[in-house]
Protein backbone atom coordinates (compact mmCIF):
# COMPACT_ATOMS: atom_id res chain seq x y z
CA UNK A 1 0.00 0.00 0.00
CA UNK A 2 1.12 3.56 -0.61
CA UNK A 3 2.16 6.04 2.06
CA UNK A 4 -0.88 7.97 3.25
CA UNK A 5 1.11 11.17 3.48
CA UNK A 6 2.93 11.53 0.17
CA UNK A 7 0.84 9.00 -1.80
CA UNK A 8 3.99 8.29 -3.75
CA UNK A 9 6.17 5.77 -1.97
CA UNK A 10 5.33 2.33 -0.68
CA UNK A 11 4.26 2.46 2.99
CA UNK A 12 6.66 0.44 5.14
CA UNK A 13 5.48 1.49 8.60
CA UNK A 14 2.14 1.30 10.33
CA UNK A 15 2.02 3.87 13.11
CA UNK A 16 -0.67 4.17 15.73
CA UNK A 17 -0.98 7.75 16.92
CA UNK A 18 -2.83 9.08 19.86
CA UNK A 19 -3.74 12.68 19.30
CA UNK A 20 -5.93 14.45 21.87
CA UNK A 21 -7.19 11.12 23.14
CA UNK A 22 -8.14 9.80 19.70
CA UNK A 23 -6.32 6.86 18.19
CA UNK A 24 -5.68 6.62 14.49
CA UNK A 25 -3.60 4.37 12.27
CA UNK A 26 -1.33 5.80 9.61
CA UNK A 27 0.69 3.97 6.93
CA UNK A 28 3.89 5.83 6.13
CA UNK A 29 6.90 5.48 3.85
CA UNK A 30 10.46 5.72 5.24
CA UNK A 31 10.76 9.38 4.14
CA UNK A 32 7.62 10.57 5.89
CA UNK A 33 8.45 8.36 8.86
CA UNK A 34 11.79 10.16 9.16
CA UNK A 35 10.06 13.53 8.97
CA UNK A 36 7.75 12.39 11.77
CA UNK A 37 10.55 11.04 13.93
CA UNK A 38 12.53 14.28 13.60
CA UNK A 39 9.53 16.13 14.92
CA UNK A 40 8.84 13.56 17.64
CA UNK A 41 12.32 13.90 19.06
CA UNK A 42 11.41 17.48 19.85
CA UNK A 43 8.53 16.04 21.89
CA UNK A 44 6.00 18.04 19.94
CA UNK A 45 3.16 15.74 18.95
CA UNK A 46 0.81 18.46 17.79
CA UNK A 47 3.50 19.88 15.51
CA UNK A 48 4.25 16.42 14.19
CA UNK A 49 1.56 16.18 11.55
CA UNK A 50 2.13 19.68 10.30
CA UNK A 51 5.85 18.87 10.06
CA UNK A 52 5.11 15.86 7.86
CA UNK A 53 2.74 17.85 5.73
CA UNK A 54 5.04 20.79 5.24
CA UNK A 55 7.98 18.48 4.54
CA UNK A 56 5.99 16.85 1.77
CA UNK A 57 4.51 20.04 0.42
CA UNK A 58 7.91 21.66 0.19
CA UNK A 59 9.52 18.56 -1.27
CA UNK A 60 7.34 17.94 -4.27
CA UNK A 61 4.65 20.55 -4.09
CA UNK A 62 2.00 17.90 -3.49
CA UNK A 63 -1.15 18.96 -1.75
CA UNK A 64 -1.75 16.51 1.08
CA UNK A 65 -5.17 14.97 0.91
CA UNK A 66 -7.55 16.15 3.58
CA UNK A 67 -7.95 12.53 4.61
CA UNK A 68 -4.33 12.65 5.71
CA UNK A 69 -5.07 14.64 8.81
CA UNK A 70 -8.67 13.72 9.44
CA UNK A 71 -9.20 12.35 12.91
CA UNK A 72 -11.86 9.82 13.84
CA UNK A 73 -14.92 11.71 15.02
CA UNK A 74 -16.32 8.98 17.22
CA UNK A 75 -14.90 6.30 19.50
CA UNK A 76 -14.03 3.09 17.65
CA UNK A 77 -17.18 0.94 17.51
CA UNK A 78 -17.05 -2.39 19.31
CA UNK A 79 -17.95 -4.77 16.46
CA UNK A 80 -16.70 -8.28 15.75
CA UNK A 81 -16.99 -10.15 12.45
CA UNK A 82 -19.18 -13.21 13.19
CA UNK A 83 -17.36 -15.25 10.54
CA UNK A 84 -13.71 -14.84 11.53
CA UNK A 85 -13.74 -13.05 14.91
CA UNK A 86 -11.77 -10.01 13.67
CA UNK A 87 -12.71 -6.89 15.64
CA UNK A 88 -13.08 -3.49 14.03
CA UNK A 89 -10.47 -2.20 16.48
CA UNK A 90 -7.89 -4.73 15.24
CA UNK A 91 -8.66 -3.80 11.63
CA UNK A 92 -8.02 -0.15 12.52
CA UNK A 93 -4.68 -1.17 13.95
CA UNK A 94 -3.46 -3.31 11.02
CA UNK A 95 -5.43 -1.93 8.07
CA UNK A 96 -6.14 -5.51 7.03
CA UNK A 97 -9.51 -7.26 7.16
CA UNK A 98 -9.89 -10.82 8.43
CA UNK A 99 -12.14 -12.39 5.81
CA UNK A 100 -14.64 -11.41 3.09
CA UNK A 101 -17.35 -11.50 5.80
CA UNK A 102 -15.72 -8.50 7.51
CA UNK A 103 -16.97 -6.28 4.67
CA UNK A 104 -20.55 -7.19 5.66
CA UNK A 105 -19.92 -6.92 9.41
CA UNK A 106 -18.20 -3.51 9.13
CA UNK A 107 -20.12 -2.25 6.10
CA UNK A 108 -21.33 0.99 7.71
CA UNK A 109 -17.94 1.79 9.23
CA UNK A 110 -16.01 1.01 6.03
CA UNK A 111 -18.06 3.33 3.80
CA UNK A 112 -16.38 6.63 4.80
CA UNK A 113 -12.96 4.98 4.57
CA UNK A 114 -13.62 3.61 1.08
CA UNK A 115 -15.01 6.99 0.07
CA UNK A 116 -11.76 8.60 1.20
CA UNK A 117 -9.54 6.11 -0.59
CA UNK A 118 -11.42 5.75 -3.86
CA UNK A 119 -13.73 8.75 -4.02
CA UNK A 120 -16.64 6.43 -4.87
CA UNK A 121 -18.31 3.51 -3.13
CA UNK A 122 -20.24 1.78 -5.92
CA UNK A 123 -18.43 -0.91 -7.89
CA UNK A 124 -18.55 -0.32 -11.65
CA UNK A 125 -16.28 -3.05 -13.02
CA UNK A 126 -16.54 -6.70 -13.94
CA UNK A 127 -18.49 -9.26 -11.98
CA UNK A 128 -18.07 -13.03 -11.72
CA UNK A 129 -19.68 -14.99 -14.52
CA UNK A 130 -19.82 -18.73 -14.09
CA UNK A 131 -21.15 -19.93 -17.43
CA UNK A 132 -18.62 -20.28 -20.19
CA UNK A 133 -21.09 -18.92 -22.70
CA UNK A 134 -21.69 -15.71 -20.74
CA UNK A 135 -17.93 -15.31 -20.39
CA UNK A 136 -17.45 -15.74 -24.12
CA UNK A 137 -20.09 -13.10 -24.85
CA UNK A 138 -18.37 -10.71 -22.46
CA UNK A 139 -14.92 -11.27 -24.00
CA UNK A 140 -16.44 -10.69 -27.43
CA UNK A 141 -18.07 -7.47 -26.20
CA UNK A 142 -14.82 -6.30 -24.68
CA UNK A 143 -12.96 -7.03 -27.91
CA UNK A 144 -15.55 -5.21 -30.03
CA UNK A 145 -15.51 -2.24 -27.67
CA UNK A 146 -11.74 -2.04 -27.97
CA UNK A 147 -11.93 -2.16 -31.76
CA UNK A 148 -14.64 0.51 -31.71
CA UNK A 149 -12.49 2.81 -29.58
CA UNK A 150 -9.59 2.30 -31.97
CA UNK A 151 -11.81 3.10 -34.94
CA UNK A 152 -13.00 6.31 -33.26
CA UNK A 153 -9.39 7.30 -32.60
CA UNK A 154 -8.59 6.73 -36.29
CA UNK A 155 -11.73 8.72 -37.15
CA UNK A 156 -13.11 5.74 -39.03
CA UNK A 157 -16.67 6.42 -37.90
CA UNK A 158 -18.25 4.06 -40.39
CA UNK A 159 -16.48 1.05 -38.85
CA UNK A 160 -17.13 2.42 -35.37
CA UNK A 161 -20.87 2.58 -36.08
CA UNK A 162 -20.89 -1.00 -37.41
CA UNK A 163 -19.05 -2.18 -34.29
CA UNK A 164 -21.43 -0.27 -32.06
CA UNK A 165 -24.38 -2.07 -33.69
CA UNK A 166 -22.66 -5.42 -33.15
CA UNK A 167 -22.04 -4.64 -29.48
CA UNK A 168 -25.66 -3.60 -29.12
CA UNK A 169 -26.89 -6.78 -30.80
CA UNK A 170 -24.69 -8.88 -28.55
CA UNK A 171 -26.06 -7.14 -25.44
CA UNK A 172 -29.70 -7.65 -26.50
CA UNK A 173 -29.02 -11.25 -27.34
CA UNK A 174 -27.41 -11.82 -23.94
CA UNK A 175 -30.32 -10.04 -22.27
CA UNK A 176 -32.90 -12.18 -24.05
CA UNK A 177 -31.14 -15.37 -23.01
CA UNK A 178 -30.83 -14.30 -19.40
CA UNK B 1 9.39 -4.34 -30.98
CA UNK B 2 10.64 -2.46 -27.94
CA UNK B 3 8.92 0.75 -26.94
CA UNK B 4 11.21 3.78 -26.54
CA UNK B 5 9.81 4.68 -23.13
CA UNK B 6 7.48 1.99 -21.80
CA UNK B 7 9.56 -1.05 -20.80
CA UNK B 8 6.55 -3.19 -19.94
CA UNK B 9 2.87 -3.20 -19.04
CA UNK B 10 1.49 -5.16 -16.12
CA UNK B 11 -1.99 -6.02 -14.89
CA UNK B 12 -2.51 -7.58 -11.49
CA UNK B 13 -5.89 -8.78 -10.22
CA UNK B 14 -6.53 -9.51 -6.53
CA UNK B 15 -9.08 -12.27 -5.91
CA UNK B 16 -10.13 -14.14 -2.77
CA UNK B 17 -12.22 -17.18 -1.94
CA UNK B 18 -15.39 -16.22 -0.12
CA UNK B 19 -15.25 -18.99 2.51
CA UNK B 20 -11.64 -18.58 3.70
CA UNK B 21 -9.92 -16.04 5.96
CA UNK B 22 -7.56 -13.67 4.09
CA UNK B 23 -4.55 -14.52 6.24
CA UNK B 24 -2.85 -17.48 4.54
CA UNK B 25 -0.77 -18.17 7.65
CA UNK B 26 -3.85 -19.49 9.42
CA UNK B 27 -3.89 -23.30 9.52
CA UNK B 28 -5.01 -24.97 6.30
CA UNK B 29 -5.64 -21.76 4.34
CA UNK B 30 -2.67 -21.81 1.98
CA UNK B 31 -3.05 -25.55 1.28
CA UNK B 32 -6.74 -25.05 0.42
CA UNK B 33 -6.03 -22.01 -1.76
CA UNK B 34 -3.29 -23.80 -3.71
CA UNK B 35 -5.12 -27.09 -4.28
CA UNK B 36 -8.42 -25.39 -5.10
CA UNK B 37 -6.81 -23.03 -7.61
CA UNK B 38 -4.69 -25.68 -9.30
CA UNK B 39 -7.72 -27.99 -9.58
CA UNK B 40 -9.99 -25.25 -10.92
CA UNK B 41 -7.47 -24.34 -13.60
CA UNK B 42 -6.99 -27.99 -14.58
CA UNK B 43 -10.77 -28.58 -14.72
CA UNK B 44 -11.22 -25.58 -17.01
CA UNK B 45 -8.76 -27.07 -19.48
CA UNK B 46 -6.86 -23.77 -19.59
CA UNK B 47 -3.89 -25.04 -17.60
CA UNK B 48 -1.70 -25.69 -20.64
CA UNK B 49 1.80 -24.31 -20.13
CA UNK B 50 1.37 -23.61 -16.40
CA UNK B 51 3.84 -25.00 -13.84
CA UNK B 52 3.09 -25.13 -10.13
CA UNK B 53 6.02 -23.92 -8.01
CA UNK B 54 5.89 -23.68 -4.23
CA UNK B 55 8.01 -21.00 -2.56
CA UNK B 56 9.44 -23.63 -0.21
CA UNK B 57 10.71 -25.75 -3.11
CA UNK B 58 12.78 -22.93 -4.66
CA UNK B 59 16.33 -22.11 -3.60
CA UNK B 60 17.38 -18.55 -2.81
CA UNK B 61 18.79 -17.78 -6.27
CA UNK B 62 15.70 -19.17 -8.03
CA UNK B 63 13.40 -17.09 -5.81
CA UNK B 64 15.37 -13.91 -6.43
CA UNK B 65 15.55 -14.57 -10.15
CA UNK B 66 11.76 -14.96 -10.39
CA UNK B 67 11.23 -11.76 -8.39
CA UNK B 68 13.84 -9.85 -10.44
CA UNK B 69 12.03 -10.90 -13.63
CA UNK B 70 8.86 -9.59 -11.92
CA UNK B 71 7.15 -12.96 -12.51
CA UNK B 72 6.40 -13.14 -8.79
CA UNK B 73 6.11 -10.37 -6.20
CA UNK B 74 8.50 -9.78 -3.33
CA UNK B 75 5.50 -10.23 -1.03
CA UNK B 76 5.10 -13.79 -2.25
CA UNK B 77 8.69 -14.54 -1.26
CA UNK B 78 7.72 -13.54 2.28
CA UNK B 79 4.97 -16.19 2.32
CA UNK B 80 6.78 -19.48 3.03
CA UNK B 81 3.50 -21.34 2.40
CA UNK B 82 2.88 -19.53 -0.88
CA UNK B 83 3.03 -20.89 -4.41
CA UNK B 84 2.69 -19.74 -7.99
CA UNK B 85 1.15 -21.16 -11.13
CA UNK B 86 3.51 -19.84 -13.75
CA UNK B 87 3.20 -19.74 -17.53
CA UNK B 88 6.65 -18.46 -18.39
CA UNK B 89 6.21 -18.30 -22.19
CA UNK B 90 3.97 -15.23 -21.94
CA UNK B 91 4.72 -14.09 -18.37
CA UNK B 92 1.38 -15.00 -16.80
CA UNK B 93 1.38 -15.94 -13.13
CA UNK B 94 -1.18 -16.80 -10.50
CA UNK B 95 0.39 -16.08 -7.13
CA UNK B 96 -1.25 -17.91 -4.26
CA UNK B 97 -1.36 -17.20 -0.51
CA UNK B 98 0.19 -13.75 -0.88
CA UNK B 99 -1.56 -10.73 0.72
CA UNK B 100 -4.68 -11.93 -1.07
CA UNK B 101 -5.52 -15.54 -1.86
CA UNK B 102 -4.78 -14.94 -5.53
CA UNK B 103 -2.90 -12.34 -7.50
CA UNK B 104 -3.39 -13.02 -11.20
CA UNK B 105 -0.72 -11.18 -13.15
CA UNK B 106 0.33 -10.70 -16.76
CA UNK B 107 3.28 -8.72 -18.10
CA UNK B 108 3.46 -7.69 -21.74
CA UNK B 109 6.14 -5.68 -23.55
CA UNK B 110 5.74 -1.99 -24.35
CA UNK B 111 2.52 -0.06 -23.92
CA UNK B 112 0.01 -2.91 -24.03
CA UNK B 113 -2.22 -2.91 -20.94
CA UNK B 114 -5.18 -4.15 -23.00
CA UNK B 115 -3.24 -7.28 -23.90
CA UNK B 116 -2.03 -7.93 -20.35
CA UNK B 117 -5.60 -7.44 -19.12
CA UNK B 118 -6.94 -9.87 -21.70
CA UNK B 119 -4.52 -12.55 -20.50
CA UNK B 120 -5.47 -12.00 -16.84
CA UNK B 121 -9.20 -12.07 -17.52
CA UNK B 122 -8.84 -15.27 -19.52
CA UNK B 123 -7.30 -16.99 -16.49
CA UNK B 124 -9.80 -15.41 -14.13
CA UNK B 125 -12.73 -16.54 -16.28
CA UNK B 126 -11.32 -20.06 -16.47
CA UNK B 127 -11.02 -20.21 -12.67
CA UNK B 128 -14.42 -18.71 -11.95
CA UNK B 129 -16.15 -21.52 -13.85
CA UNK B 130 -15.17 -23.80 -10.99
CA UNK B 131 -14.69 -21.63 -7.90
CA UNK B 132 -16.47 -18.69 -6.29
CA UNK B 133 -14.60 -15.46 -5.62
CA UNK B 134 -15.64 -13.11 -2.80
CA UNK B 135 -17.78 -10.46 -4.50
CA UNK B 136 -20.25 -7.88 -3.28
CA UNK B 137 -22.61 -6.07 -5.70
CA UNK B 138 -21.80 -2.71 -4.08
CA UNK B 139 -18.12 -3.13 -3.24
CA UNK B 140 -17.02 -5.43 -6.06
CA UNK B 141 -14.26 -7.97 -5.47
CA UNK B 142 -13.42 -8.11 -1.76
CA UNK B 143 -9.74 -7.92 -0.88
CA UNK B 144 -7.72 -8.17 2.30
CA UNK B 145 -6.91 -4.43 2.17
CA UNK B 146 -9.70 -1.95 1.39
CA UNK B 147 -7.25 -0.11 -0.88
CA UNK B 148 -7.69 -2.85 -3.53
CA UNK B 149 -11.43 -3.44 -3.26
CA UNK B 150 -13.69 -3.08 -6.31
CA UNK B 151 -11.95 -4.16 -9.48
CA UNK B 152 -9.04 -5.50 -7.40
CA UNK B 153 -6.96 -4.36 -10.37
CA UNK B 154 -3.61 -2.60 -10.59
CA UNK B 155 -2.59 -1.49 -14.06
CA UNK B 156 1.08 -0.44 -14.17
CA UNK B 157 3.55 0.81 -16.72
CA UNK B 158 7.28 0.46 -16.16
CA UNK B 159 8.76 3.55 -17.79
CA UNK B 160 12.27 4.76 -18.58
CA UNK B 161 12.22 8.55 -18.29
CA UNK B 162 15.82 9.80 -18.29
CA UNK B 163 15.09 13.27 -19.66
CA UNK B 164 12.15 14.03 -17.37
CA UNK B 165 14.29 12.87 -14.44
CA UNK B 166 17.26 14.94 -15.70
CA UNK B 167 15.07 18.05 -15.79
CA UNK B 168 13.70 17.23 -12.31
CA UNK B 169 10.14 16.99 -13.56
CA UNK B 170 9.12 13.74 -11.84
CA UNK B 171 7.84 15.55 -8.71
CA UNK B 172 5.31 17.46 -10.80
CA UNK B 173 4.47 14.32 -12.76
CA UNK B 174 3.65 12.52 -9.49
CA UNK B 175 1.51 15.45 -8.43
CA UNK B 176 -0.47 15.47 -11.67
CA UNK B 177 -0.83 11.68 -11.54
CA UNK B 178 -2.29 11.88 -8.00
CA UNK B 179 -5.01 14.24 -9.25
CA UNK B 180 -6.36 11.57 -11.58
CA UNK B 181 -6.10 8.69 -9.10
CA UNK B 182 -2.69 7.47 -10.33
CA UNK B 183 0.77 7.28 -8.81
CA UNK B 184 4.23 7.63 -10.38
CA UNK B 185 7.20 6.54 -8.32
CA UNK B 186 10.75 5.24 -8.62
CA UNK B 187 10.91 1.51 -9.28
CA UNK B 188 14.48 0.47 -8.41
CA UNK B 189 16.14 1.48 -5.15
CA UNK B 190 15.03 2.31 -1.63
CA UNK B 191 12.36 4.83 -0.59
CA UNK B 192 11.96 7.67 -3.05
CA UNK B 193 14.96 6.71 -5.20
CA UNK B 194 14.52 6.09 -8.92
CA UNK B 195 17.69 4.25 -9.96
CA UNK B 196 18.12 4.05 -13.71
CA UNK B 197 15.38 6.70 -14.12
CA UNK B 198 12.87 3.85 -14.15
CA UNK B 199 9.41 4.73 -12.85
CA UNK B 200 6.27 2.77 -12.17
CA UNK B 201 3.04 4.49 -13.18
CA UNK B 202 -0.10 2.82 -11.83
CA UNK B 203 -3.65 3.37 -10.67
CA UNK B 204 -4.34 3.96 -7.02
CA UNK B 205 -8.12 3.96 -7.20
CA UNK B 206 -9.73 0.55 -7.70
CA UNK B 207 -13.39 1.12 -6.76
CA UNK B 208 -16.04 2.93 -8.79
CA UNK B 209 -14.26 2.81 -12.17
CA UNK B 210 -14.47 0.09 -14.78
CA UNK B 211 -11.34 -1.83 -15.71
CA UNK B 212 -11.44 -0.20 -19.16
CA UNK B 213 -11.57 3.29 -17.60
CA UNK B 214 -8.61 2.52 -15.35
CA UNK B 215 -6.58 1.12 -18.26
CA UNK B 216 -7.45 4.12 -20.44
CA UNK B 217 -6.33 6.57 -17.72
CA UNK B 218 -3.01 4.82 -17.09
CA UNK B 219 -2.41 4.47 -20.85
CA UNK B 220 -3.17 8.16 -21.39
CA UNK B 221 -0.59 9.19 -18.80
CA UNK B 222 1.89 6.74 -20.32
CA UNK B 223 1.39 8.32 -23.76
CA UNK B 224 1.70 11.83 -22.37
CA UNK B 225 4.97 11.03 -20.63
CA UNK B 226 6.27 9.29 -23.75
CA UNK B 227 5.55 12.45 -25.76
CA UNK B 228 7.22 14.73 -23.20
CA UNK B 229 10.26 12.47 -23.00
CA UNK B 230 10.51 12.40 -26.79
CA UNK B 231 10.43 16.21 -27.05
CA UNK B 232 13.08 16.59 -24.35
CA UNK B 233 15.29 14.02 -26.11
CA UNK B 234 15.04 15.95 -29.37
CA UNK B 235 15.87 19.12 -27.54
CA UNK B 236 18.95 17.54 -25.92
CA UNK B 237 20.24 16.41 -29.29
CA UNK B 238 19.64 19.82 -30.88
CA UNK B 239 20.75 22.11 -28.08
CA UNK B 240 23.13 20.03 -25.94
CA UNK B 241 24.56 17.57 -28.42
CA UNK B 242 28.11 17.55 -27.11
CA UNK B 243 27.11 17.14 -23.46
CA UNK B 244 24.67 14.38 -24.40
CA UNK B 245 27.23 12.54 -26.54
CA UNK B 246 29.72 12.86 -23.70
CA UNK B 247 27.28 11.36 -21.19
CA UNK B 248 26.48 8.45 -23.48
CA UNK B 249 30.10 7.87 -24.47
CA UNK B 250 31.28 7.79 -20.87
CA UNK B 251 28.56 5.29 -19.97
CA UNK B 252 29.55 3.09 -22.91
CA UNK B 253 33.22 3.28 -21.94
CA UNK B 254 32.67 2.28 -18.33
CA UNK B 255 30.11 -0.45 -19.01
CA UNK B 256 32.31 -2.09 -21.65
CA UNK B 257 35.60 -1.78 -19.71
CA UNK B 258 34.93 -1.71 -15.95
CA UNK B 259 35.98 -4.77 -13.94
CA UNK B 260 33.94 -3.97 -10.81
CA UNK B 261 30.42 -2.67 -11.30
CA UNK B 262 28.26 -1.83 -8.27
CA UNK B 263 24.50 -2.09 -8.91
CA UNK B 264 23.75 1.58 -8.25
CA UNK B 265 26.41 2.71 -10.71
CA UNK B 266 25.20 0.19 -13.24
CA UNK B 267 21.64 1.59 -13.19
CA UNK B 268 22.82 5.13 -13.76
CA UNK B 269 25.12 4.16 -16.66
CA UNK B 270 22.49 1.90 -18.17
CA UNK B 271 20.06 4.81 -18.26
CA UNK B 272 22.57 6.97 -20.17
CA UNK B 273 23.32 4.13 -22.55
CA UNK B 274 19.67 3.52 -23.29
CA UNK B 275 19.22 7.22 -23.93
CA UNK B 276 22.14 7.04 -26.35
CA UNK B 277 20.56 4.12 -28.19
CA UNK B 278 17.28 6.05 -28.53
CA UNK B 279 19.14 9.03 -29.95
CA UNK B 280 21.00 6.81 -32.41
CA UNK B 281 24.35 7.62 -30.80
CA UNK B 282 25.34 3.99 -30.13
CA UNK B 283 24.55 0.90 -32.17
CA UNK B 284 23.02 -1.30 -29.47
CA UNK B 285 19.49 -2.64 -29.83
CA UNK B 286 16.87 -1.78 -27.21
CA UNK B 287 16.02 -5.45 -27.08
CA UNK B 288 19.49 -6.18 -25.71
CA UNK B 289 19.63 -3.12 -23.46
CA UNK B 290 16.26 -3.82 -21.87
CA UNK B 291 17.50 -7.19 -20.64
CA UNK B 292 20.38 -5.66 -18.69
CA UNK B 293 18.57 -4.34 -15.57
CA UNK B 294 17.25 -7.84 -14.89
CA UNK B 295 20.52 -9.62 -15.75
CA UNK B 296 22.52 -7.29 -13.47
CA UNK B 297 20.70 -8.37 -10.31
CA UNK B 298 21.91 -10.81 -7.71
CA UNK B 299 19.59 -13.75 -8.36
CA UNK B 300 20.40 -13.71 -12.08
CA UNK B 301 24.14 -13.42 -11.41
CA UNK B 302 24.11 -16.28 -8.92
CA UNK B 303 21.91 -18.65 -10.92
CA UNK B 304 21.23 -19.34 -14.56
CA UNK B 305 23.43 -20.73 -17.30
CA UNK B 306 26.55 -18.84 -16.21
CA UNK B 307 26.61 -19.00 -12.40
CA UNK B 308 28.92 -17.00 -10.16
CA UNK B 309 32.27 -18.78 -9.67
CA UNK B 310 33.30 -19.38 -6.06
CA UNK B 311 35.08 -16.36 -4.59
CA UNK B 312 34.03 -13.88 -7.28
CA UNK B 313 32.31 -10.77 -5.95
CA UNK B 314 28.90 -9.69 -7.26
CA UNK B 315 30.37 -6.46 -8.63
CA UNK B 316 32.97 -8.43 -10.59
CA UNK B 317 30.38 -10.91 -11.87
CA UNK B 318 28.08 -8.05 -12.86
CA UNK B 319 30.76 -6.28 -14.90
CA UNK B 320 31.59 -9.57 -16.63
CA UNK B 321 27.95 -10.32 -17.45
CA UNK B 322 27.28 -6.79 -18.74
CA UNK B 323 30.46 -6.75 -20.86
CA UNK B 324 29.48 -10.06 -22.44
CA UNK B 325 25.93 -8.89 -23.18
CA UNK B 326 27.14 -5.64 -24.73
CA UNK B 327 29.91 -7.25 -26.72
CA UNK B 328 27.49 -9.61 -28.40
CA UNK B 329 25.59 -6.68 -29.89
Amino acid sequence: MLCEECNTNEAKFAVTMNINGETCLRHLCPDCMRAMNASLQGGNVAGMLSAILSAITSRNGATPRSSGVKQPQEPIPDITCPKCGTTFASFRKTGRLGCPGCYEAFRKELQPMLQQIHGRVQHAGRRPLESEEAQRTRSRQEELTRLMQQAVLLEDFETAALLRDQIHALATEGGAEA
Amino acid sequence: MNHPTVLSSRIRLARNYEDLPFDARQPGVSETVISRTANALALSGEDKGFRLLTVASLDAAQRSALAESHLISKDLLNSPDGAVLLREEDAVSVMMAEEDHLRIQAITPGLSLDESARRCFQVEDALSRNVRFAFDPQLGYLTSFPTDTGTGMRASLLMHLPMLAHHKQMGSVAQIAAKVGLTARGFYGEGSEALGDVFLVSNQVTLGRTEAEIIATVTALGEQLTGMEHDLRDHALREQRLATEDRVGRAWGILTHARLLPLREFYSLWSSLRLGALLGLIPVSLDRLDRLPVEAQEGHLRGGADPLPEGESLDAARSRRIRALLKAS
